[in-house]
């Protein structure tokens, strides 16, 4: 056993010949541990697995992977970190998604993702710790994909090194079988000594009886021939020849279906249904269940439940959240912005400078709920078989959703199998927690209600209108701002206080220099259920921050980027970046003679930082984004082709949220329903989007989220330039 | 009993006359390549060909197919003998999760069997599927791609 910097790599012989490589993040976790005060039983439940890496005698490699594919194609990230470090061809090595099981779990992600973003748990992390099943057991039962973390931790901080620790095994093999020299190396697949060359596979079973060395050493990037290379995504045939299945698609002999019609209020129950005989007289269908928070139609055929669903008539009762609109809830917002805040960030002493003579701004911005509206509804399926609960479902941490429905169907983790499925979407709707006290798995419990109760295989699929009233939002954020301009137009101090902590990640500080900084927010939950929303936090709060440095800049008649780098200092690396996008779309401050303005806006999130200038027009009062330039600066690109479609993703994410998002609250719940009402963009409305890629030697930035927070405001600041400056949104409302 | 031509082969469904095609294709047909988003005709998830034509199923009574010739995305082509659009796709690197890419694919189908040498307005127009990924670019570019194939 070798320890490295922060993970035990271990090593021994594979079930059926070869090499097994395992990480055991046995540091990572002690360190979460102690952060959440977390008491150890023993150390048998310290030791981690965060991957097997099989090196097979036919000189093939599987990459066990812990994380889900939901689009963003980060297998393939992974695959040639270790192609790299190992020192293979491309067609040897192969991708395989773990098991749900705790061997794989990897709350060193997880760690890594919450210390990176705010250096200390949030609140939804304490309550994971603290909740009333098993502290330790909840977070050794992390299998996360999400925080753009699976490159950033998993691959770069944890396979790089069993990669490299397995390559020296194999090169010691072959010194200690073959008595090969020490200028011994490796060259694609095979160890080299002169004219002497050997395939892994050949090595593999000599190697599993050696020990993982102490010493090993990562591969120079001039020896890399995978990392930074647009290697094609191993997903992509699949699911273009039909051959993936996404767990809607999922079949089991004798499966019945279930539609489902939730109360109507956030929180309330069912109280009863009032046309039983009529639904149970449909064709097809087989039962009506009251689950609570939920009825359940079961059919023959999914449409026909759907068909029942419809026709249901229900009274639900009544509830805290029955008179609950957008409306209460913004007062609600704003009164608390009035009473005691709590204090995110503060530097110098805002009040020594209060009351000093120069301009005072000021600003209130407000962003809605939003929906995730992954293009694959919620849906899953439960069987049993024996005496085991089987549940397929796509989700993005599926060790954590078969601990669940383990809890659900009251039975034991070991006898639940978890099937985890490529999913038509994430965003972070299918984390399985929330950062409010809210269930984003419900779904995953009424199958499972239901398989238990009827006993024949179940497929229970949302309908879009469900899914769109039933989420875990975007939380809806007031946000108000003021700052005084000094003799030179620069603030004096910047105040900000905003709604919610976004479960522990609060309102984030300006990174402009600035003299005397507050950053405040009112400490309250959100009573509509809340969750992670591709790129989190940074959503709102670059629109805010982004939008006010630019109203700064409007009062002192600069152009909005000299202005802020004025506030930067040179070195700095979002001065880099706005530097950069400027000369990539060729700025230019002010109305186009064909009544174009551009905007701008720069972010770091997820240790990528990121610039974006917005080409827009306004047409009927409506604004239409023509092009969109962004600069990235990420440290090691792993693969520039993926990360630049995560990024023009991230764009029409975030532009679809600028442009229409809103769920409105009537009544305790959603009024929006489906694509009509909650339309997203299409072909038509896409910019141009133009990405370039920076790259260094630092350890690499994550891309699955990071196009999302700047293109509302830099959409808003090119609006402002053209006489609307938008402080609402969604800007075509 | 409807009957329709699926896949070029007559078949016969005893399902009701306003079941949606998209249900009697995916659960009565046993054929999944074809997608559920949204039930309204707006995602175009569900797209199929009918006598050639691109048709958003989820929406599309399967009375109203009797006697017709429906084409799902399962007729496109295979791993060993790609349609030119899915070779396209490969090159492009186009999907991301790739639930959308089935209707995507379809209506692209359609759209270069009536259209041969779209411009990009004319891809605009026809192209109206909804991605969530955002893969419209590359949609639009593999779709070119092929175009200029075929006109060589």
């Amino acid at each position: 056993m070798s320890l490295t910097r922060r993970m035990f790599v271990f090593g021994g012989a594979a079930i059926g010949g070869g090499l097994a490589l395992g990480v055991i993040g046995l540091g990572t976790h002690l360190a979460m541990h102690d952060r959440l005060g977390v008491q150890r039983e023993g150390n048998s439940k310290d030791t981690l697995l965060n991957l097997w890496l099989r090196i097979n005698k036919d000189n093939t490699v599987t990459l066990l992977s812990p994380h889900t594919e939901l689009g963003q194609g980060a297998g393939t990230g992974l695959t040639q970190i270790v192609a790299d470090e190992l020192d293979l061809n491309w067609q040897q090595i192969k991708l395989e998604l773990a098991p749900a099981t705790s061997e794989f779990s990897n709350g060193g992600v997880f760690e890594g993702f919450v210390g990176e973003m705010i250096g200390k748990p949030p609140a939804w992390a304490e309550h994971i710790a603290s909740n009333a099943f098993n502290r330790l057991a909840d977070l050794l039962n992390m299998q996360m994909t999400g925080g753009s973390a699976s490159i950033r931790f998993t691959g770069w901080q944890v396979m790089r090194e069993a990669a490299a620790a397995a390559r020296q095994m194999l090169i010691n093999a072959a010194i200690d079988k073959y008595g090969a020299s020490i200028n011994t190396t490796t060259d694609a697949g095979f160890v080299v000594d002169g004219d002497s060359r050997w395939s892994y596979g050949e090595l593999v079973e000599h190697a599993a009886t050696l020990d993982v060395p102490d010493n090993y050493t990562l591969r120079a990037k001039g020896e890399r021939k995978f990392i930074g290379k647009a290697m094609p995504r191993h997903d992509l045939p699949d699911k273009i020849f039909l051959e993936t299945q996404y767990s809607i698609d999922r079949h089991v002999e004798g499966m019945r279906y279930a539609a489902i019609a939730h109360s109507g209020v956030f929180g309330a129950n069912v109280a009863t249904i009032n046309n039983l005989a009529e639904i149970t007289s449909m064709r097809g269908v087989l039962g009506v269940e009251n689950m609570g928070l939920s009825v359940a139609v079961i059919a023959n055929n999914p449409w026909r439940a759907e068909q029942a669903v419809k026709a249901l008539k229900i009274t639900a009762v009544s509830h805290q959240n029955s008179d609950l609109s957008s409306a209460s809830i913004e007062t609600f917002q704003r009164e608390s912005l009035q009473g005691k805040l709590s204090d995110a960030h503060s530097v110098g002493d805002i009040a020594s400078v209060l009351g000093g003579s120069g301009e005072t701004v000021e600003a209130e911005f407000w962003v809605p709920y939003l929906a995730h509206a992954t293009m694959e509804p919620m849906n899953a399926s439960a069987w049993l078989e024996g005496d085991k609960l089987h549940v397929a479902a796509g989700v993005q941490n599926p060790l954590y959703a078969r601990v669940h429905a383990a809890k659900i169907a009251n039975m034991d983790v070991e006898d639940v199998v978890f099937h985890a499925h490529s999913m038509g979407g994430g965003f972070g709707r299918r984390v399985g927690f929330s950062m409010s006290e809210d269930n984003p798995l419900m779904w995953i419990d009424e199958v499972v209600t239901l398989v238990k109760k009827y006993q024949f295989p179940i497929k229970l699929t949302w309908s879009r209108e469900a899914d769109t009233r039933q989420d875990v939002y975007r939380p809806a954020v007031l946000a108000k701002f003021s700052a005084q301009l000094d003799e030179h137009a620069k603030p004096r101090y910047w105040q900000s206080a905003s709604y919610g902590s976004e479960g522990g990640a609060p309102a984030s500080m300006p990174p402009y220099n600035v003299d005397n900084i507050k950053v405040q927010f009112a400490n309250h939950p959100s009573p509509i259920p809340i969750g992670f929303w591709r790129s989190v936090e940074n959503s709102q709060h670059a629109f805010f921050n982004e939008s006010f440095i630019d109203i700064l800049a409007e009062k002192a008649q600069a152009d909005p980027i000299k202005y802020r780098l004025a506030l930067l200092d040179k070195n700095d690396g979002h001065a880099k970046c706005l530097k950069e996008v400027a000369q990539l779309c060729n700025w230019q401050y002010g109305v186009s003679a064909d009544g174009k303005a551009m905007g701008v806006a720069v972010q770091k999130s997820f240790g990528t930082m990121v610039a974006t200038v917005a080409e827009v027009s306004l047409q009927n009062n409506q604004a239409r984004v023509h092009r969109v330039w962004i600069v990235t600066d990420s440290g090691v690109v792993v693969n520039p082709d993926s990360a630049i479609a995560q990024v023009e993703g991230g764009v029409l994410f975030g532009l679809t949220a600028a442009l229409y998002g809103r769920c409105d609250i009537e009544n305790g719940g959603v009024k929006q329903s489906n694509f009509h009402d909650y339309p997203i963009i299409k072909m038509a409305e896409a910019p141009i989007v133009e990405v370039k890629l920076l790259e260094s030697a630092n350890e690499p930035g994550g891309f699955g989220e990071v196009g999302v927070p700047t293109i509302a405001p830099a959409v808003a600041n090119a609006l402002a330039i053209l006489g609307k400056r938008p402080m609402r949104l969604p800007i075509n409302a | 009993m409807i009957s329709i031509n699926l896949n070029g082969r007559e078949q016969l469904f005893d399902v009701e006359d306003d079941m949606p095609l998209l249900w009697l294709i995916r659960e009565e047909a046993g054929l999944r390549g074809t997608k559920f988003g949204c039930g309204i005709a707006q995602c175009g998830a569900c797209t199929v060909h009918i006598d050639n034509q691109a048709v958003r199923s989820c929406m599309y009574p399967a009375v109203a197919a009797h006697g017709k010739q429906v084409n799902t995305v399962e007729t496109l082509g295979s791993k060993e003998a790609p349609h030119a659009l899915q070779a396209a796709w490969i090159k492009h690197q186009v999907p991301q999760c790739g639930y959308c890419q089935s209707g995507m694919m379809m209506a692209a189908a359609a759209l270069l069997k009536s259209t041969p040498n779209p411009s990009s307005d004319d891809i605009d127009t026809a192209m109206t599927n909804i991605c969530r990924c955002g893969t419209y670019s590359r949609v639009k570019a593999a779709i070119l791609d092929v175009a200029k194939e075929m006109s060589l």
